[in-house]
C-alpha cells in the first residue's frame, strides 16, 4: 500500500511537471474548461429567470450544487487517473507492455500514468462555484468534498469498465466516449427529468447518480443510510470494473507499435 | 543455473480473415472468419546465468512474441517456461523486480521531461530508497556517460543519447536477466560499438544474463557467446557463435546466418518477409 502511494504521488509530480512544461497550452486549457463550464451556468441562470422556482424539483443553486460536484469530480478523475478513459489506446497499440513488466499493480500504474491539462480547469471550477455561492455553508462543502470524491473515483470506474470493452472488441473507444459522455449528461441536469428507466441506469451501470444527486440529497437532509448505501455501491462498482479489468487483462495480446511516454 | 527454461512453449492467436474489398467488409461484419495463426511453436530452449544469447530471426518470426512470454507480458497457449525459476504468468511481480528490459520500439522514459526525472519513477517503482537511488544513478551516470544529459528533457535528446539512457533505465533495479529488442536499431557505428561495451562490461561484473534480440549481425559477433535463430515460430538454428565462426573461416557473421537459414528453410534471410500475421489485437 505504501509502496503504491508512493508511486502515486511520484506520478502526480511527473504529470504536473511534464505539463507545466507547456506553461501557456496548461494555463489557456485549464481557463478555457473553467470559462466553458461558466457558459452553462449562465444558461441556466436564465432559464430559472424565464421559469422562476425549481425544474424538476431543483432549484437553481441546487443546479449550481451539482455542477459544482459533476465539474471536480470530473476534473479529480481526469487529473489523477486520466489513463481510464485512455485505455483503448494503451490496449490497441500493445502501450500496456510497459505497464506489465514493472513490479506494481498494473491497475495503479496505468490509471495514474496520465494527467489531462484541461481537467485542472474543471478541479477547481466546482471549488470557485463553491466558493462564491456556497462560501458560509459547512454541510455543503462536507457534501461537496464527499461527491468530488466519491464521484472521481465512480468516473475513473465507469471509463475504466466501458474501455476494459477493447479487450473483448478489440476497439471499444466508441463506447469508451459514450460512457462518458452518459455520466455527463447524468451529472449536470436535474435527476427527474429522466424517465425512471433511465434513471435506474443512472444509479447501476453508469453511476453518475451516486456521485451527483446522492450528495445534494444528503445536504438538504441528512441520512446515514443513503451516504452510507452510496459508499457501499460505490465501492462495489469500483471493485467490479477492476474485477473486469483484471479478467480482460489475460486476453491481451500487446503489439508492436512504435511509443514513447508523455 | 538456468536462467530461461522453455519446454514446448506456444503462444496461438485467433486472427480475422477478410477478403479485399467493402463487400467482403459487410460479408465479414455478417459473418466473420477466424484462422489460428501459431507465432510460436513448441520451443524448446534453456539459458544459463551469466550467458549471452542472440536471439534472431527475419520480421514477423516470433522473437518478440517469444519474449513477452517469458516477461510475463502474453499468456502462453501452451508448453511451460521458468524464467530465473519464476513463473512469468503467476508470478510476474517477482519477476519484473529481477528482469529489466529494452525495446527499441517502446520507450520508458518521459519524453518531456529529463531522464532523472524517470529514473525517479522507476525508484519508486523498484523500492529503491533515495540514497541506493543516488548512488545508481551517479554509478550509472559515469558507466554511460549520462552526465552532460540527465537534465535534459528527453525529446531533446540524440537518438544515441536516448538509448543509452533506456539501457541506464533498464538496468537501476540491477537485474539479474536483461531482455534486449533491437536496442541498437537506428544507432550510427559509434555508437552502437559504445552499447555494446556497456553491455558487455555489465555482464563481465555482474554476470548479468542477456537476451539480446536484433538484426545487426555485429550485435551477434561482438557481444553473443551463443546465436538461436527462429523462423515462423520455430528455432531452425542453436549453436555457439565461436563453432559457427571456426565451421565457416573468413566469412562474415552475416553471410554465416544467411547462409543457414536459406539451408534450414530454403528461402533466404532477407526475402523471409512478415506474412504471419502475430500479435493482432483480439477480435
Amino acid at each position: 500500500m505504501k509502496k503504491h502511494l508512493r508511486i502515486f504521488a511520484c506520478y502526480f509530480r511527473l504529470n504536473l511537471a511534464s505539463a507545466l512544461e507547456y506553461r501557456a497550452s496548461f494555463i489557456s486549457q485549464a481557463f478555457g474548461m473553467a470559462l466553458s463550464n461558466s457558459t452553462f451556468l449562465f444558461f441556466w441562470w436564465i432559464a430559472f429567470q424565464q421559469i422562476g422556482g425549481a425544474i424538476a424539483g431543483y432549484t437553481y443553486k441546487d443546479v449550481l450544487f451539482i455542477w459544482a460536484v459533476a465539474s471536480s469530480a470530473y476534473g479529480l478523475s481526469h487529473v489523477l487517473f486520466a489513463n481510464a478513459a485512455n485505455l483503448t489506446g494503451l490496449i490497441v497499440t500493445g502501450e500496456l507492455d510497459a505497464f506489465l513488466l514493472q513490479p506494481c499493480c498494473v491497475l495503479v500504474n496505468v490509471l495514474c500514468a496520465r494527467t489531462i491539462l484541461s481537467a485542472y480547469g474543471d478541479l477547481f471550477y466546482g471549488f470557485a462555484v463553491m466558493l462564491i455561492f456556497f462560501a458560509g455553508e459547512p454541510a455543503a462543502w462536507l457534501w461537496f468534498l464527499y461527491g468530488a470524491l466519491t464521484g472521481g473515483v465512480l468516473i475513473t470506474a465507469i471509463n475504466l469498465a466501458a474501455h476494459t470493452l477493447s479487450f473483448y472488441w478489440g476497439d471499444a473507444s466508441a463506447m469508451g466516449r459514450m460512457a462518458l459522455e452518459f455520466t455527463i449528461n447524468f451529472s449536470v441536469y436535474p435527476d427527474k427529468i429522466y424517465a425512471p428507466a433511465v434513471r435506474a441506469l443512472m444509479y447501476s451501470v453508469i453511476p453518475a447518480g451516486i456521485a451527483v444527486h446522492v450528495p445534494l440529497r444528503l445536504f438538504q437532509a441528512f441520512s446515514p443510510g443513503l451516504a452510507l448505501a452510496a459508499l457501499g455501491g460505490a465501492a462495489a462498482y469500483c471493485a467490479a470494473a477492476g474485477f473486469f479489468f483484471y479478467r480482460g487483462l489475460r486476453r491481451y495480446e500487446s503489439g508492436n507499435v512504435i511509443v514513447t511516454r508523455l | 543455473m538456468q536462467a530461461i527454461n522453455a519446454r514446448n512453449l506456444t503462444k496461438t492467436y485467433r486472427t480475422r480473415v477478410k477478403s479485399e474489398g467493402l463487400g467482403a467488409s459487410f460479408r465479414a461484419l455478417a459473418k466473420p472468419e477466424y484462422k489460428e495463426v501459431e507465432a510460436v511453436k513448441q520451443v524448446d530452449l534453456s539459458v544459463e546465468q551469466g550467458e549471452i544469447l542472440a536471439f534472431i530471426g527475419p520480421n514477423g518470426a516470433g522473437k518478440s512474441t517469444f519474449i513477452k512470454m517469458l516477461c510475463g507480458i502474453l499468456h502462453p497457449s501452451g508448453g511451460a517456461v521458468s524464467v530465473l525459476g519464476l513463473s512469468p504468468v503467476n508470478e510476474r511481480r517477482k519477476l519484473a523486480l529481477r528482469i529489466g528490459t529494452v525495446f527499441g520500439q517502446k520507450s520508458q522514459l518521459w519524453l518531456h521531461l529529463p531522464p532523472l526525472d524517470s529514473f525517479t519513477l522507476l525508484a519508486a517503482i523498484y523500492e529503491i530508497g533515495e540514497a541506493e537511488r543516488k548512488r545508481r544513478v551517479d554509478e550509472l551516470s559515469e558507466l554511460f556517460a549520462l552526465g552532460d544529459f540527465l537534465r535534459t528533457p528527453v525529446r531533446k535528446l540524440s537518438l544515441g543519447q536516448r538509448v543509452r539512457c533506456e539501457v541506464a533505465a533498464s538496468l537501476l533495479h540491477e537485474p539479474e536477466l536483461l531482455f534486449l529488442d533491437e536496442p541498437t536499431i537506428g544507432l550510427d557505428v559509434v555508437v552502437k560499438q559504445a552499447i555494446r561495451e556497456l553491455i558487455l562490461r555489465r555482464n563481465r561484473e555482474r554476470g548479468t544474463t542477456v537476451f539480446l534480440t536484433s538484426h545487426d549481425p555485429a550485435d551477434i559477433e561482438h557481444l553473443c557467446q551463443r546465436a538461436v535463430v527462429i523462423d515462423h515460430g520455430a528455432l531452425v538454428l542453436d549453436s555457439p557463435v565461436d563453432k559457427l565462426k571456426s565451421d565457416n573461416p573468413g566469412t562474415s557473421m552475416e553471410n554465416i546466418i544467411a547462409a543457414i537459414f536459406q539451408q534450414e528453410t530454403g528461402r533466404p534471410l532477407e526475402a523471409a518477409s512478415d506474412d504471419t500475421p502475430v500479435e493482432e489485437a483480439p477480435v
